[in-house]
């Protein structure tokens, strides 16, 4: 084999850090969703296998009302994100190229250049001072915080698709007698499915996650998932938690497998 | 349904399309003085330059040419893709120059196909009755007929990732020829397929225009297939046509050295003029004798100067040694199956090739022999420059 000499597994220490690094990646994960079946309190004891713990949390209608949130929020602040991502990425590949297309580029993926906790803070002050102005202090601040950090996500593959589009299949259509519109309906959007459906989906994910943003922009009574685990962790930790980061972990794992299997398919 | 029921009836559908002007002047596409200039300044390439050009109705015309010499360009300047430079264009006598291309009776066969990869092949062939908004039953109808044309029936609700090269070249055939469109463009069709299924195509391509009577421009740089398909042709070279006219014109009758070059194999010559008549010389051959040759269109060489003359492998004989019009000595030959090519040198040093038609138990002409070349009359063509 002509790569045998540059084999990862010839390195000295290799087979310790890959197992050092999957030890450290999964045994806490594993750990967290066995205890979350624990028949006792306690998170070192194995004490028997139940469902008490989901029971509990099922019954709580506080984690109900933030998993409900969570979720119209993720949903939300993705499909608009995945909108205006579209546009955007229309706009960065099928128009001629235009001075300070790579400023706006950059301007775009904002959200992955600059620090989260910086983009927390600044959001903090400036919803604050939006508040105290408007008297509002609803889910708009929440929606518009989470759009705003879902775009580059799914900017990302919906401008990948586009540009390893084939640029003549527009051409045939509009051969064809389509009109720009048509052609944009009939022929790009189909074609750009698959990179909507990943932004949309990378974008969900990513505003399910955040714990900073929301953290820094929410008003009283606006918590999502992650930052009432924060705040119920910082009392006390039972399996009950457990059990929620287990369902949230499912739910994580089944939008990332649909990911998975949309773009192998269609890509 | 025959071929002509097919033919009559694609017509007289079509007949809603046909302006009244192409049909009295019998010309289709008339570009006059077209450039295209591509960048500014310094960098500016002049991928056309003064085009001019007419396309009849109903004809088969192929563009010709070395990669990179404006062909395609030339093709997206009609179908408005691209927009001159400079320069008339109409279509059907009406003025096209600016006018986007989904609006003009034009359809292009794509040389990477360009099928909708997310449509089946129906349809793909449906597309362009869809766009122009026709009804349902109409736009089915015509698919199954040219799912029918290209033989296609059998794979009406495949994908275009399920099929052959050839297959996916029927299919955009049958999609651009769904709209009947007044012409049709294609671009290097052919090029991607094997040579079986290339001569295959070539023959099917033909029957389809005549049985739709469409305005075909084809493109090409396979001088063989443009001699064996087109109506016309034009041959082109570095944004120029050199030379437009019949296969047999542009075969017997080549202008330029380019021409004579590019299109099949030829002798050069170059001999001295004697005298002028007309469109015929009398040239002096290399043992002070004299032969008459044809003059192309606009060569008017003065008697003494020394021109460039061609005659093609075919139109010359070998005969005995002191006989014929030229004398020559035989270097080597090559066995090609239908024919042998002898190649010569003349008694002034000048090369000269020969190919002879063979036949069972004729033996190749010896090395170093001496021979005679019997050319055939008025085979010998002058050429411009
Ligand atoms: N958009 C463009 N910008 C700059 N130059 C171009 C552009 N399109 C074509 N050209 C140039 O114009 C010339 C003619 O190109 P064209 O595609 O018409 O060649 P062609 O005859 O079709 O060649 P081929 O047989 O290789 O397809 C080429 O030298 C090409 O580089
Ligand atoms: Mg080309």
């Amino acid at each position: 084999m002509a790569n045998h000499r540059f084999d990862v597994r010839v390195l000295p220490g290799f087979g310790v850090v890959a197992i050092f690094t999957l030890v450290m990646l999964y045994l806490p994960i594993i750990i967290l969703v066995i205890f979350s079946f624990n028949e006792s309190q306690s998170q070192a004891v194995w004490g028997g296998f139940s469902l008490k713990w989901y029971e509990a949390a099922f019954n709580n209608r506080q984690v109900v009302d933030v998993s409900i949130r969570s979720l119209w929020l993720a949903l939300v602040a993705a499909g608009i994100a995945t909108m205006l991502a579209t546009l955007a990425a229309l706009a960065t590949t099928r128009v001629g190229r235009f001075p300070g297309q790579t400023m706006i580029y950059a301007l775009i993926n904002q959200p992955l250049m600059v620090p989260e906790i910086v983009t927390g803070i600044a959001l903090l002050i400036f919803v604050a001072f939006l508040k105290v102005q408007t008297g509002y202090s609803g889910m708009g601040y929440m929606v518009a915080a989470h759009t705003a950090f879902c775009i580059p996500f799914a900017y990302l593959p919906i401008r990948a698709r586009l540009e390893t589009m084939d640029l003549t299949l527009e051409t045939a259509a509009a051969d064809l007698y389509a009109t720009p519109v048509q052609t944009f309906t009939h022929v790009t959007l189909p074609l750009l499915v698959p990179g909507i459906v990943a932004g949309f989906m990378l974008g969900f994910v990513v505003s399910l996650d955040t714990v900073v943003i929301t953290e820094f922009v929410k008003s009283a009574g606006q918590d999502t998932l992650p930052t009432y685990m924060l705040g119920q962790l910082r009392r006390s930790v039972t399996p009950e938690m457990n059990a929620i980061a287990t369902l949230f972990l499912a739910l994580s794992l089944v939008v990332v497998s649909v990911f998975f299997l949309i773009t192998r398919k269609r890509g | 349904m025959n071929d002509s029921a097919t033919r009559a009836d694609y017509q007289g559908k079509g007949d809603a399309t046909v302006a009244d002007g192409a049909q009295q002047s019998g010309n289709e596409i008339e570009i006059e003085a077209v450039s295209k200039v591509f960048g500014l300044g310094a960098a500016a390439f002049h991928a056309l330059t003064e085009i001019d050009l007419t396309i009849r109705t109903g004809e088969f015309f192929t563009l010709l040419g070395p990669s990179g010499c404006g062909k395609t360009t030339l093709l997206r300047v009609i179908a408005g893709f691209e927009h001159p430079s400079s320069g008339q264009l109409r279509i059907m006598g009406q003025d096209v120059v600016g006018q986007a291309p989904n609006r003009r009776l034009v359809n292009t066969v794509f040389q990477n196909y360009a099928l909708f990869p997310h449509m089946t092949v129906a349809q793909n062939i449906g597309f362009g009755l869809k766009m122009l908004g026709r009804p349902r039953s109409e736009i089915d109808a015509t698919t199954s007929e040219m799912l029918h044309l290209v033989k296609m029936e059998a794979m009406a609700t495949r994908k275009p990732a399920e099929l052959s090269g050839g297959q996916q070249q029927r299919v955009a055939l049958a999609r651009a020829l769904a709209p009947r469109p007044r012409v049709l463009l294609l671009d290097e069709p052919l090029s991607a397929l094997d040579l079986k299924l290339r001569k295959e195509m070539q023959t099917e391509l033909k029957r389809l225009q005549v049985e739709t009577g469409i305005t075909f421009v084809f493109v090409t740089h396979d001088q063989e297939e443009a001699l064996t398909m087109s109506d016309r042709l034009a041959v082109m070279n570095k944004g120029r046509i050199l030379q437009l006219g019949s296969p047999h014109d542009i075969y017997h009758a080549p202008k330029e050295r380019f021409v004579a070059d590019f299109i099949g194999e030829t002798n050069f010559l170059s001999l001295k003029v004697i005298a002028v008549q007309g469109r015929s010389a009398d040239l002096t051959l290399p043992d002070g004798r004299s032969i008459p040759a044809r003059m192309a269109q606009g060569v008017t060489p003065a008697p003494g100067e020394t021109v460039s003359a061609v005659i093609r492998p075919e139109q010359a004989q070998l005969v005995e040694a002191g006989t014929g019009e030229l004398s020559a000595t035989v270097n080597s030959s090559v066995f090609f199956g239908t024919d042998t090519h002898i190649h010569l040198t003349l008694e002034d040093g000048q090369p000269f090739t020969v190919r002879r038609q063979n036949t069972v138990g004729q033996a190749a002409p010896a090395t170093g022999a001496r021979v005679g070349l019997a050319l055939a009359p008025g085979a010998l063509q002058v050429l411009r420059g």
